[in-house]
């Protein structure tokens, strides 16, 4: 790169910034608002025909025998593919640990409830369906593990062909003392806690249509998956096809919060076209089915903790231990979420020694699969919880606990004991900001008022930090063999024609975090344009660069970086170009406000659109080692990352956005019905680029982590039957349920991301959780009781209500 | 066996006559028969809102309805709303100008129910809003930009 990354707005190429760091209006919005987008449901292809897939309805069960000819003979019905088929042309289902996965059909047996058995293929939807009901399949139920408490045990029934455990994954990390500090201890609080599965549920479900192509061999896949380069080597590895033979062209996203980045059902179809031979089918997962069968759900998890602290309220050392069900199959990146907590064990505290102790069991229920924030909301809920309660224990107020054991604003950057490294914050200004802005001290007498007049108020004042791009080095920790690797490279192309007009290609589509907009801003300030002059697109998987894709808040961080990298260089060549014409050396060239210019001497200057349109246009004008082409690629990739050493040690993150949230509630006493009173939050991700697009971030976040909090939860019986298989039972938040919510900023611009940043991608959910719970069980305290489980829906705080009044 | 019927609609103005399977749902309909795909599908089952379109002037979940139940009706969808020569309705520059959507799939679906809202109740105090739109879900924008581009529509649309 020519020039040094610029790190913060006011060293881009400009006199002023006129768009980046402002709400200026984005470029995905006028498509989406008059219906014209075409989202992966509204293709069609010449001839294309549909998917409809039969389920289990057993959690485990021997496939005794599958009989198709029914269905197979049903007016309009193409193809049916089994288990036999997709075993004889497949691999396993891409996962980590490796060798903890099925095939994307059931083969001999089927594992969950909602586990694909076979596939139809017809020329409509309907008749798919239909020809679902002729397929007659014999079923001999076996023994159901759907307990993860059950399947530590060792005892059987296994879940895995060929295997004789449920543990899939098993590892304790220590960092420090932890017994020397337990030792030493003044005052040590242990707790249980219990966190049920829930998920992202994005309101447009999945979608795959594939094209296999029997003479050219090419796979087209479209739809709505996305990161093709993460989906690509598992498509290689269980298809067996050769890499550049896959096309994958991804349509914008109807959300996803990372349920998407899922390759499952993407395998499933593309065997589906190979059967097809060359006639495209479309699968689109309808609700039923993406509630019970995607691998979506996540965190259904098992804690036992302890913290370990001085009088003064320090403290000293943590220990968590927990389980994890993972489902049937420790599929895909699944086993990250269990990891992801080790980069923050801490969260916004100095804990100097600390214990993190983690299995992963696999039972008879749905997968799990990566989801918004990887598996961070229960480790700060259970961390805040026992910080609540050691306060009460110590007589200490639940803000002077905490203040008491952040890391300081000259601390940073902070090393953690697991080694990551925190970029930057100020926690402390943060709850000061958080505690003024909400009126606390006001609210405490409003509480103190509520009670004495019998009601249930509560409040809950909670921190935590979002580490943003998280990635590979991560998951080395469960597969070294695929994963000891620190890149998560994110890259983008950028030219300019010759009507000084800016065309940006990206690897991803548009998904709601907004990065074509912001990218647009980026540019139109680097090279001194409108936001119209600046054209972004989505290239498919064969045109694109290196890229992660919205992973882990990596967004405005990674892609950041590569724009002004790709811009630097083009600007670079533009300037050598610019230097023949005005007859200057190029190293006196400068970009200043989008004209190129030479140094110190004003007056003289050229527009972009010249300088590219000569570029093209006098070939053999041009010097040494440029070519007639004004476009420049650029991969970025996080800096100083590092492998984990083998006792989990490394430098996994680039950022460490902070929040600080304050919620306050009021229980029911007779419903169980949690009302959120007030919320307000303090959020520190640096420069925003665009702050209302950090605000729908942060306000969505939010929304997810009430939803986590009261009402969403994946329910199975004892059987690992699913008893929450649509929207009248699996819980959504309306806006009846999400608050009205304040937002505060706090700026601590990140000393290594680029401008500035911080991820914020993953949003509130990190914290909201935590703060909505801990003010249910403030509420909760005049009764003398407290919930350990969430979600606290309203029937789990009725029962809880119930007991306390016997 | 599927039996079909001849269905005639206005949808947006134009006047279209097919023939549908009687099991068909509306949103089917409106999306594969007549190509009109702004209208999404969330959940099938009426919770979600995404679907909402209008019929004879109120909202409707087409996801739950079957198309021979709008025989005769008159539909308006997402593609009705803007202005014949393209501009925007105030209702889709409001929630453009509040950022009242990020991955815009439930954003039709919200457009039209707030389009009935206002037609019927102009001066829609927050209450009332909140009690319509508790019927559209969405999983992007935690509602209060939502909350704050149906207010701005509701203003313009008053003073336009």
């Amino acid at each position: 790169m020519a020039a040094a990354e610029p790190k913060l707005p006011e060293q881009l190429p400009v006199t002023q910034p006129r768009h980046v760091g402002k709400d200026s209006p984005r470029m995905e919005d006028p498509l989406m608002v008059t219906g014209k987008v075409e989202y992966g449901n509204d293709i069609r292809a010449p001839g294309m025909l549909h998917a409809a897939i039969l389920r289990s309805p057993h959690a485990h069960a021997l496939i005794k025998s599958i009989d198709a000819s029914r269905a197979e003979k049903l007016p309009g019905v193409a193809a049916v593919l089994t288990g036999k088929e997709v075993k004889s042309w497949s691999r396993p289902v891409f996962g980590v640990p490796e060798g903890w996965t099925g095939y994307a059909l059931a083969v001999e047996k089927t594992h969950w409830v909602g586990e694909p058995v076979a596939v139809i293929a017809a020329t409509d939807r309907y008749i798919a369906e239909d020809a679902l009901e002729l397929i007659e399949v014999e079923y001999e139920p076996l023994e159901t593990v759907a307990d993860a408490l059950k399947a530590v045990t060792g005892e059987g029934p296994y879940v895995l062909e060929g295997k004789q455990s449920n543990v899939a994954y098993d590892r304790k990390f220590s960092f420090g003392d932890v017994p020397g500090s337990f030792a030493a201890a003044d005052v040590i609080v242990r707790e249980r806690f219990r966190w049920h599965r829930s998920s992202g549920n994005p309101i447009e479900t999945c979608v795959c249509i594939a094209d296999w192509n029997p003479v050219t061999g090419m796979l087209t896949l479209r739809g709505s998956h996305r990161s093709p380069h993460l989906i690509l080597p598992a498509l290689v590895i269980s298809l067996g096809v050769s890499s550049q033979q896959v096309r994958i062209i991804q349509s914008p996203l109807g959300g996803s919060f990372g349920v998407k980045t899922f390759a499952r059902y993407v395998i499933l179809i593309s065997l589906m076209a190979k059967k097809l031979k060359g006639r495209a089918v479309k699968w689109t997962e309808d609700r039923i089915e993406h509630l019970i069968g995607s691998s979506t759900h996540a965190w259904d998890r098992h804690y036992e903790c302890a913290l370990a602290l001085k009088q003064d309220g320090t403290v000293t050392g943590m220990k968590m231990e927990l389980i994890d069900d993972l489902g049937a199959f420790s599929e895909w990146l699944a086993i990250g979420m269990l990891l992801k907590p080790l980069l923050c064990l801490g969260s916004c505290y100095r804990i100097p020694n600390v214990e993190y102790a983690c299995k992963g069991l696999v039972t008879n229920k749905t997968p799990q699969g990566p989801l918004r924030a990887f598996g961070l909301p229960p480790h700060f809920w259970v961390l805040e919880q026992l910080l609540d309660v050691a306060a009460k224990k110590l007589g200490l107020e639940r803000n002077e606990i905490r203040r008491r054991n952040f890391i300081k604003k000259e601390e940073f950057p902070y090393v953690s004991p697991s080694g990551n490294v925190y970029d930057s914050g100020d926690y402390e200004g943060s709850l000061k900001l958080l505690l003024e802005k909400s009126g606390y001290d006001r609210l405490l007498k409003e509480q103190e008022k509520a009670r004495s007049e019998g009601r249930l108020v509560g409040l809950g004042v909670v921190s935590s930090i979002e580490p943003g791009l998280t990635g590979p080095p991560m998951l080395a920790l469960a597969a070294p063999r695929i994963f000891s690797r620190t890149s998560s490279p994110e890259g983008i192309l950028v030219r300019i024609d010759g009507f000084g007009k800016l065309i940006a290609e990206l690897g991803f589509p548009p998904g709601g975090q907004s990065q074509h907009s912001f990218v647009r801003q980026i540019l139109a300030d680097y090279f001194g344009v409108e936001l119209e002059d600046v054209q972004v697109i989505t290239v498919d998987s064969l045109s694109m660069q290196p890229s992660t894709g919205p992973i882990s808040s990596s967004m405005a961080i990674a892609l950041t970086g590569a724009v002004l990298g790709a811009a630097a260089r083009l600007a670079d060549k533009l300037k050598r170009v610019a230097a023949v014409m005005l007859e200057a050396r190029a190293d006196d060239i400068e970009l200043l406000d989008g004209q190129f210019r030479v140094r110190g001497v004003p007056g003289k200057t050229l527009a972009a659109a010249q300088v590219s349109q000569f570029m093209m246009a006098r070939p053999d004008l041009l010097p040494e080692g440029i070519d007639g082409n004004p476009e420049a690629t650029y991969v970025w990739n996080p800096p100083d990352r590092t492998i984990p050493d083998e006792r989990g040690f490394g430098r996994y993150s680039v950022t460490a956005a902070g929040a600080q949230h304050l919620c306050m509630v009021e229980v029911d006493r007779a419903t169980g019905q949690v009302k959120i009173l007030k919320y307000v939050m303090v959020d520190d991700c640096g420069v925003r680029l665009n702050p209302s697009v950090v605000r729908g971030m942060l306000m969505g976040g939010m929304a997810h982590g009430v939803g986590a909090a009261l009402l969403e939860e994946y329910v199975y019986d004892e059987n690992g039957q699913m008893l929450t298989s649509s929207y009248m039972d699996y819980l959504l938040p309306t806006i009846m349920e999400v608050p009205a919510a304040e937002e505060h900023e706090m700026c601590t611009p990140s000393p290594i991301a680029p401008l500035g940043v911080k991820g914020v991608g993953e949003g509130a959910l990190h914290t909201t959780p935590a703060a909505v719970l801990c003010a249910v069980n403030d509420a909760l305290e005049p009764l003398g009781i407290r919930i350990t489980e969430a979600p606290m829906s309203p029937l789990r705080v009725w029962k809880a209500l119930q007991g306390a009044s016997r | 066996m599927a039996t079909s019927r001849t269905v005639k609609v206005r949808v947006n103005g134009v006047d279209h006559e097919a023939t549908v399977e009687a099991r068909k749902t509306l949103v089917d309909f409106l999306r594969e028969d007549l190509g009109l795909t702004g209208t999404n599908v969330g959940c099938e089952h009426g919770v979600c809102g995404a679907c909402t379109i209008l019929m004879n002037g109120e909202t409707v979940r087409s996801c739950i309805m079957l198309a021979v139940q709008a025989d005769g009706a008159e539909l308006m969808t997402v593609e009705g709303l803007a202005q014949p020569g393209g501009e925007l309705h105030p209702i889709q520059e409001s929630f453009r100008d509040k950022h009242g959507l990020q991955c815009g799939f439930c954003t039709p679906g919200f457009l039209m129910t707030t389009y009935e809202l206002l037609s019927k109740h102009p001066h829609a105090d927050e209450e009332e809003i909140k009690e319509w739109l508790s019927g559209n879900l969405c999983r992007c924008t935690g509602y209060q930009d939502i909350l704050e581009s149906v207010k701005l529509a509701a203003t313009r649309l008053r003073n336009p």
